[in-house]
């Protein structure tokens, strides 16, 4: 299948657009390097339950419109809600544009925030979202926690869009590197408005010194109608820890990658995630972890609810490189079909190359426990909420996982809200 | 000829332990692949049109596919032109009729192979197609099949005798353009397997073929076709072995099962081809299709093989649960040891309501084999209360090998229930010493731990396959651990 590709012509006038700063040169390799591999096609393993012909449309709508320069639009009142109901110090980004005053009005001790442009302007790029992303890039952030640093109140990135009038495609990028020792957790948060299409796509590159710890949570919570590629990179040094936990609520067409790298000994990550969805969404989930020396951990359970005519995908790869002895990998994957046109793909990978190891994986795909239902009804409850009760338990096993219990709370009204929207069209 | 005759001769006389290559005159068509030779094939085995139209139109499609690369294996390109695409122990006009008929030096082989073909077929109550090469060559047992109402017979054979039922079921469940090496075999098989049981027949006895790879860089293309009609009953066993030489063969074969209402398919494999030597050096390149379709209802198809051979094994038995109720199982042990690579494992294909599946896969890896376990389960929209349940479990010795599962799970339907399990590991040192502890030599305890991880498979297979199997492994895995 050949697919619809962005417009070469019309990325680079917008490439050309961009302010000559210290991120042009990066921008322009970017763009030749994404010009030479192209975006994937359904016929590519990684993407083959993920078509971005919807997203590529979309880009190349933004592309051909009046592009001078991104602007932050009115997402005031979306930033003032998320700000207010979670308790941290946040760093916006609107449309793809970083708002300097949240810069400016970080309090902690022992972190620093830049502009990337500010820098050298060194970005990573090597798969085509990030080609993209590293091309069309306004500017990004880079955060660095100091050695021996333990954050009090959690970083908040807020990656709000707005498409109001015309379709939208923005770019952020946020570079994170905790220094050696050092404590910081983080809440990556997604939110969007408007009736028009839009596309955001996202990089995040997480590098963890030694014997650091970083708690990081991700909550996607755009419109149902726009879509989102989400990409997040974690370098984990020696005896360091990453607990990472992601809920996806919102987005039509939404897309995470997580790659988790363990190329020192001693790192301990443990990812889960959450993906409900119902109506058209379609929400991809895909994971790998490399265990290139031992010892190290990688621990993952994601779980899933889908209604509607939505659709699931969970990969998780674990590969164990030759050496890499002393590995414990454990993937898991459950997943609840609750209509007719709903669908789960799941793949659960493990390449494993060295023998002194522990790996397993499960994953089920079901619907509620017969018994459980039967008991709740013996207990005078009807079967509706019978199924919203075992349905919310089924999705709290991952909020009790996520690594900030401040937000425990939240998530769990948020979780309860979006079910009971989901459950609605379910029969009772 | 004679080049070929005298790469015979100097095949014969090159080192191996239990290396032969039978010295007779084989009937081998030059290398390379066009319509012609297509067509020549087709003629020598007195073919009807149809066929001829059957293979040309695979012919044509295979041309226009390309090779498939997904697959987790490493080789070096094939030459398809540089194959011989068919190769027969002797002419067609006289092929023997019966054992007695069958040259002396060809039995010698079974011999060598410790397969007395006579005996064993006796002995055991089993009735033996053995494939030489591409043309079988001997087929006992017809009898007490035929008043069974029983067809077993080489696929040329049932083009000629029964051409309505090789036409209603050939390519049915595995059509010419499936894949790129179905469609090779589509167009260029020489022979195989042909079993029809009527309705409501219990097999009198398990069918079973010993397929054998002779003749030097001839590519073997089988084609077994085994339908069970409405509420009948058969048990298939295959099994293989082969001489060494030094250039890969390539090994194509398609199999295709068709379980009518109520009736079940068992198919057994133990293939023990050549694996290359000790530096991964020759061996045979095993890229196989395998499908059963359950078409009627209560249907059940149940795959269980034991495979420790072949360079590279490329292969998948599927089944297509289309009637209501059908059962689908998978049952396999899979070995790789020095330079082997398999990348194994299952389809099925969940289309009727109330279906059921079962996939169980143990993959040993040794030396510095890759083993990897590919699957599909797929439950259609309309598959109400499909069930699967899916064990996957690997067990690696020594620190080069590697052990792999890409389990692909598609579900689309709610009332669907799919488990997938599971586990990679490794013989523990705690296990080892508690064997050697009760004076158990470190490779019969590395045996003893390695066929008890593959009990689960081995308890399905047919009693002497079983045995066999067991053997089969221990010799496998020599030199595997110290």
């Amino acid at each position: 299948m050949k697919p619809a590709t962005l417009s070469y012509d019309a990325l680079l006038a917008s490439v050309e657009k961009l302010p000559d700063d210290g991120l042009a040169v990066t921008r322009r390799a970017a763009l030749d390097h994404l010009h030479k591999h192209g975006l994937p096609t359904t016929r590519h393993e990684d993407w083959k339950y993920t078509d971005l012909t919807k997203i590529v449309d979309i880009g190349n709508q933004f592309l051909d419109g009046q592009w001078d320069q991104p602007t932050s639009q009115a997402t005031g009142d979306l930033v003032n809600s998320i700000r207010d109901s979670i308790e941290a110090d946040w760093l916006v980004m609107s449309n793809g544009i970083i708002d300097q005053e949240s810069i400016a009005g970080l309090g902690q001790t022992g972190i620093s925030v830049t502009r990337l442009s500010e820098a050298d302007g060194e970005m990573e790029f090597s798969t085509p979202l990030s080609d993209l992303n590293a091309a069309l890039l306004y500017d990004g952030l880079r955060i660095h926690v100091a050695a021996d640093a333990a954050l009090t109140r959690p970083i908040g990135i807020l990656l709000v869009d707005d498409a109001t009038t015309s379709p939208g495609m923005s770019q952020t990028r946020i570079e994170i590197e905790l220094a050696a020792s050092s404590t910081a957790s983080f809440i990556e948060y997604h939110a969007s408005s408007g009736s028009a299409d839009h596309y955001a796509n996202s990089v995040s590159n997480l590098k963890l010194g030694d014997n650091s710890h970083a708690d990081y949570v991700r909550i996607q919570e755009r419109d149902r109608s726009h879509n989102q590629t989400n990409r997040l990179t974690v370098g984990l040094g020696r005896d360091s820890r990453f607990n990472h936990c992601a809920f996806d609520f919102g987005g039509r067409l939404v897309r995470n990658d997580l790659t988790v790298d363990i190329a020192h000994p001693g790192a301990t990550a443990a990812f889960d995630g959450l993906y409900l969805a119902g109506g058209q969404q379609h929400i991809d989930n895909h994971t790998r972890a490399d265990h290139r020396v031992g010892p190290g951990i990688s621990h993952q359970e994601y779980r899933g609810i889908m209604t509607g005519h939505a659709r699931g995908v969970w990969n998780g790869k674990a590969i164990v490189h030759d050496g890499a002895d002393g590995t414990d990998a454990e993937q898991a994957n459950h997943n609840l079909l609750l209509s007719d046109k709903a669908e789960i793909d799941a793949k659960p990978e493990l390449e494993i190359y060295a023998d002194d190891v522990k790996c397993s994986h499960g994953t089920t795909v079901g619907q509620l426990d017969e018994t459980a239902l039967f008991y709740l009804r013996t207990r005078g409850l009807n079967e509706h909420e019978a199924k919203q009760i075992l349905t919310r338990a089924f999705a709290q096993a991952i909020v009790s996982k996520s690594p900030i219990d401040s937000i425990h709370e939240m998530l769990t009204t948020k979780i309860a809200e979006r079910l009971s929207g989901l459950m609605q069209g379910v029969e009772a | 000829m004679t080049t070929e005759s005298d790469k015979l001769e100097s095949l014969v006389n090159r080192r191996y332990e239990h290396g032969f290559v039978t010295d007779i005159a084989a009937d081998t068509m030059p290398p390379g692949l066009d319509e012609d030779v297509v067509r020549a094939i087709s003629a020598r085995k007195n073919e009807p049109e149809f066929m001829l139209e059957w293979r040309l139109r695979a012919y044509r499609q295979w041309r226009q596919m390309q090779e498939p690369t997904w697959a987790h294996v490493h080789y070096p390109p094939i030459d398809f032109e540089a194959i011989s695409y068919f190769s027969a122990p002797m002419s067609d006009d006289d092929r023997p009729k019966s054992l007695d008929d069958v040259d002396p030096k060809l039995l010698e082989t079974y011999d060598k192979l410790g397969i007395p073909l006579h005996e064993r077929a006796r002995l055991a109550g089993v009735a033996v197609d053995a494939v030489f090469d591409s043309v079988s060559v001997a087929t006992t047992f017809k009898k007490k099949l035929s008043e069974a109402g029983v067809i077993f017979c080489p696929f040329s054979e049932a083009v000629e005798n029964h051409p309505e039922l090789v036409r209603k079921y050939l390519g049915s469940v595995v059509p010419q353009r499936d894949n790129f090496y179905a469609s090779l075999n589509s167009a260029v098989f020489s022979d195989g397997s042909f079993v029809y049981i009527p309705k409501g027949v219990r097999c009198p006895m398990e069918l079973s073929t010993y397929f054998r790879i002779n003749a030097a860089n001839t590519g073997q293309f089988e084609r077994t076709l085994i339908i069970a009609d409405e509420g009948s009953h058969v048990s298939y066993l295959e099994g293989c072995t082969a001489p060494m030489r030094d250039e890969n063969q390539l090994h194509a074969a398609v199999v295709e099962l068709v379980a009518l209402g109520d009736a079940e398919i068992k198919y057994s494999t133990v293939q023990n081809w050549y694996p290359g030597d000790e530096n991964g050096k020759g061996g045979i390149y095993n890229f196989v299709t395998k499908r059963g379709d359950c078409r009627g209802a209560n249907s059940k198809i149940s795959w269980t093989q034991v495979e420790t051979g072949s360079a590279i094994t490329w292969k998948y038995p599927s089944c297509i649960l289309r009637g209501d109720n059908s059962v689908g199982e998978f049952y396999s042990v899979a070995v790789a040891n020095n330079y082997q690579q398999a990348d194994t494992g299952t389809k099925m294909i969940h289309i009727g309501r109330n279906t059921s599946s079962t996939i169980v896969s143990k993959g040993i890896s040794a030396g510095h084999a890759q083993n990897a376990y590919r699957g599909l389960v797929r439950v259609m929209p309309q598959a109400d209360g499909a069930r699967n349940h899916t064990q996957c479990d690997s067990l690696l010795i020594g620190k080069e090998c590697g052990a792999h599962t890409f389990p692909y799970m598609e579900i689309k339907n709610p009332g669907a229930k799919v488990e997938h399990e599971a586990t990679t590991s490794k013989i523990s040192a705690n296990q080892l010493f508690y064997c050697r502890q009760r004076g158990i030599s470190e490779e019969d305890a590395v045996n003893m731990i390695v066929n008890g991880f593959c009990k689960e498979v081995f308890k399905e297979l047919p009693m002497e396959f079983a045995v066999e199997a067991q053997a089969l492994l221990n010799v496998s895995l020599e030199g595997a651990v110290g």
